[in-house]
């Protein structure tokens, strides 16, 4: 077995948090369940591009379960669990003298070389053949196959121009060595993919634009819109680990503290709810009037950052726009004012601006801890450099989570591999009984009793009884 | 001896003296109490004794027991079904009774006729002027009691200023409400206090029931019936963090409005910060609030800087006992235009400039006067408390000074157990290793 993680002694620990995961990932479990005879994957050849952490190694086991081969990437340089990837390599029946798992390439602190190499040898069956599914987070090796496929076509991988990003240069590269090895490989493999399945909102705006411009080689699925993703990543996740962010980082008493979160979105208003139950008093700024209402509703103060820059305590950016905090917001902050972003870049805060304050000064309290002291000598305590607070400073989203997420991977990985021809090109949302079911299958182990309609009541509303319950539009 | 109707000419409530017991009249919240054909005090009373379980057993002991046989008993309580159903208790323990209004608005007039029926005297009636609502108290205390039982420490007041010819006979009395006590508390300091008063406020039961839940939910109740006023996205300034400011403060939260709090002390004030509230000075947040609620038991909370700076539209209540935490006479002197009644217990002051502020209920508790009080679920923790301390006060206040004294721990402990096996809740008890272990000292880990 080919593979190349950061060190397989690792496994042992790694197979103990897999367990302590499974244990709270019950959509996946109950997948593995529903399927354990009737192994709807087997005949797949999955290519997976996803963070390799300990939730997704119970991924990846379910898709195995379900009769799957796989092999895996990270798509992140710095996402990867080393205890994770061996674990997943050594497998459940394996010894690290003797793996039995699956081929991963992935470890902590990759280069951009190395991280486009593991992409590559995740999509590289050691019989010289390619995966026939594809299951992706950001997009990558839906990328890396759709641009080898072009560059083959046009004969020719072009140089890459001047301010081009360090990253491009890296993939023309990639491509470039692999056509010169074998110059129909990328079409090959195109042709034998049956589709994709795309976790994240970055992948999915690709995938809608491939599809307009016509570039589209295979059908997808876009995991990221189910409710049961959406909902539970952006709402309940970030309600969760923003506050384990904070008190990892800072340890400060939240109670009584003035928090500002920038952006009432789901993100936001998950931050808010939090932050309030914790004691503190929630100051909510919007630039969309309906988020904004909803806000002051939600019995939130509403105003503008100016107005409260100076006064409070704690600053979260969940916007999904740039420039929110700016330096001269900065200065103007408390002593030993927390800012910190929850939003998926790290343009929210404008730390460069900060950097560029003549006279300032950084000193690092912890990984991911900076105190900026300024001229005056007061200072703001920023996290995890403007990074997501939650990733950077905790662990991210909790194993209960992802399976809502995952749970609709597989789903979505067992529609596309089973009804291929129901899903002729374009981009699809998992169907509404589907994401229900993804729902339902969380239900047992919350005690949820669900009721049942009848069906006279079914009728009464126009729906079946077992669902789908809700229109298309409907906004949960 | 008067205790019958008409002589007073403005009671409403009538009773005779009753011979004792059940047999003066039908048991108060007896489940066969109020049928169909009943009245609607009756239908009422009996609606509230649904909700008091605790006090219903406890009347069924004292009828048994007959804890207070030939004591006489003057009350100045609010007089709502709830209390009638506290007068039911006493009375089945043997007492006879004169019932006056503790608060010149808060009458259920329909109420306290039906206390008549059931043979309780009763002097109050709703919307009557100050001397009426004094004459009232003056016709209770004409029943020359032993124990007496108060509200806000009016007719203990009038006991020790204006009848002090019946001191001598008073053994004793329970006081209901914390600014009560706080002025027996200034009345035994200064010596004058002649018999025990029972502090049945400070019960731990009733500050979490009474004050915290009951004020909580009662007075957003009230705003809500005055004003049909949607909370969610208004600011609350609510003035005072006691056990009162805080429940009003929690059920103004869950409603969606943005609540700010107002102290003068700085450990609630610390507290309520730590719970996430908005801490600012009335003249802060009196330019910030769309909803004004006075719990502080002080007076001039809200005074003319404070109005003269308030939004257009601005709710005033005041949910503390006395209508003095709202300064209305500032409030009518800086109105060019009095609207009253603009809704049932709404009235519009119309200022100078146009600001059109809305006094509920005349600065009188907004939660007895626009809606009905504490829920009798809450009232029944309080009532019974008061009901079990006025049959210790019965029987001990031989040897009790003439001080204001705490209810016995097991009193309060008895009422929160009698309740929770009324909601049928259970809860553990200590293993005798475990009271060893408390017991001792010497035990570390």
């Amino acid at each position: 077995m080919d593979f190349k993680v950061a060190d397989l002694s690792l496994a042992e620990f790694g197979r103990k948090e897999i367990r302590l995961a499974e244990h709270e990932m019950p959509g996946l479990m109950a997948v593995r369940k529903e399927y354990a005879d009737t192994k709807p994957l087997r005949g797949a050849k999955i290519t997976g591009s996803l963070h390799m952490t300990v939730q997704t190694a119970v991924l990846i086991e379910t898709l195995v379960a379900l009769g799957a081969e796989v092999r895996w990437a990270s798509c992140n340089i710095f996402s990867t669990q080393d205890h994770a990837a061996a674990a997943v390599v050594v497998g459940p029946d394996g010894t690290p003298d003797d793996p039995k798992g699956v081929p991963v390439f992935a470890w902590k602190g990759e280069t951009l070389e190395e991280y486009w190499w593991c992409t590559d040898q995740a999509l590289r069956w050691p019989d010289g053949t390619g995966p026939n599914m594809l299951l992706d987070d950001g997009g990558d090796a839906t990328l890396l196959v759709h641009k080898g496929v072009e560059f083959e076509k046009a004969g020719a991988v072009p140089s890459p121009a001047e301010d081009d990003p360090e990253e491009w240069k890296v993939i023309l590269d990639r491509l470039r060595r692999t056509i010169a090895e074998d110059p129909t490989r990328w079409s090959r493999t195109a042709a034998g993919i049956k589709g994709v399945t795309e976790e994240t909102t970055t992948g999915v705006h690709r995938l809608y634009e491939m599809e307009r411009n016509g570039t589209l080689l295979f059908p997808a699925i876009n995991v990221n819109d189910s409710v049961t993703k959406s909902k539970f990543d952006n709402k309940y996740g970030c309600r969760h680990s923003v506050i384990d962010g904070l008190n990892r980082a800072t340890d400060v008493l939240i109670g009584g503290k003035v928090a500002v979160v920038c952006g009432y979105g789901d993100v936001g208003k998950g931050c808010a709810e939090a932050l309030r139950g914790q004691g503190a008093r929630v100051i909510v700024t919007e630039i969309d009037p309906i988020c904004a209402l909803q806000a002051a509703m939600d019995g939130f103060q509403v105003t503008v950052l100016e107005d409260v820059v100076e006064t409070a305590d704690i600053f979260i950016t969940a916007t999904g726009n740039f420039n929110i905090i700016t330096a001269e917001h900065m200065a103007k902050m408390k002593h030993q004012a927390i800012v910190a972003n929850i939003g998926h870049f790290d343009n929210e805060i404008d730390m460069a601006g900060l950097a560029r304050t003549p006279g300032i000064k950084k000193i690092n309290i912890k990984p991911q801890v900076d105190e900026w002291v300024f001229p005056d000598g007061h200072s703001i305590i920023v996290l995890a450099e403007g990074r997501l607070m939650n990733l950077g400073c905790a662990t991210g989203h909790p194993s209960f989570v992802m399976s809502n997420s995952f749970t609709n991977q597989v789903i979505a990985q067992i529609e596309l591999f089973t009804k291929t021809d129901q899903y002729p090109l374009g981009v699809y949302r998992l169907p509404k009984h589907l994401d229900e079911k993804v729902a339902r299958l969380h239900l047992d182990a919350l005690g949820v009793k669900l009721t049942k309609l009848t069906k006279k009541q079914a009728e009464y509303i126009g729906v079946d009884v077992d669902g789908p319950y809700k229109p298309e539009h409907y906004r949960y | 001896m008067t205790r019958t109707a008409g002589k007073a000419g403005t009671q409403v409530g009538t009773g005779t003296g009753p011979e004792g017991g059940l047999a003066g009249g039908p048991a108060i919240g007896a489940p066969a109490g109020a049928g169909n054909g009943a009245g609607a005090g009756e239908r009422r009373i009996d609606w509230a004794a649904r909700y008091m379980p605790v006090l219903q057993a406890i009347g069924a002991r004292f009828a048994a027991e007959r804890p207070l046989a030939g004591l006489r008993v003057a009350a100045c309580l609010h007089v709502t079904a709830e209390t009638a159903v506290l007068m039911g208790a006493l009375k089945a323990g043997g007492a006879e009774i004169a019932l006056a209004a503790s608060n010149p608005l808060s009458t259920q007039d329909d109420v306290a006729a039906a206390l008549a029926g059931y043979g309780i005297t009763v002097h109050a009636r709703a919307g009557v002027d100050r001397d009426t609502y004094y004459r009232h108290i003056h016709r209770a205390l004409d029943v020359e009691p032993d124990l007496v039982l108060d509200d806000g420490c009016d007719l203990v007041n009038i006991l020790h200023t204006e009848r002090t010819e019946l001191l001598d006979r008073v053994r004793g009395g329970c006081e209901e409400t914390t600014t009560g006590i706080i002025r027996l508390r200034r009345m035994a300091a200064d010596g004058a206090l002649r018999f025990p008063m029972v502090a049945v406020n400070d019960t731990r039961t009733k500050r979490m029931f009474d004050n915290r839940y009951g004020t909580g939910q009662s007075t957003l109740d009230g705003i809500m019936r005055a004003t049909n006023a949607l909370l969610a996205g208004r600011t609350v300034v609510v003035a005072g963090f006691g056990f009162c400011g805080r429940g009003v403060a929690e059920r103004a939260r869950g409603l969606g409005a943005r609540v700010i709090v107002t102290e003068i002390d700085p450990v609630k004030a610390l507290d309520a910060s730590l719970q996430g509230y908005e801490v600012r000075p009335m003249a802060e947040a009196a330019e910030l609030g769309d909803v004004f609620v006075t719990v502080t038991g002080n007076r001039d909370v809200i005074r003319a800087e404070h109005l003269a700076v308030m939004k257009d539209g601005a709710i005033l209540a005041n949910a503390g006992h006395f209508d003095v935490e709202i300064d209305v006479r500032a409030l009518g002197e800086m109105a060019v235009e009095l609207n009253p009644g603009v809704r049932p217990n709404t009235d519009e002051y119309v200022l100078a400039d146009g600001r059109r502020l809305l006094l509920l209920a005349e600065g009188r508790l907004v939660n007895l006067t626009a809606a009905e009080g504490h829920p009798a679920a809450v009232m029944d923790m309080s009532f019974s408390a008061h009901a079990l301390a006025v049959a210790w006060l019965a029987r001990e206040s031989e040897h009790m000074a003439p001080a204001v004294h705490d209810v016995p721990a097991e009193i309060d402990a008895e009422v929160a157990r009698l309740k929770l096996a009324a909601a049928g809740v259970a809860i553990d008890t200590l293993t005798p290793a475990q009271e060893d272990y408390l017991r001792s000292w010497r035990l570390g880990s």
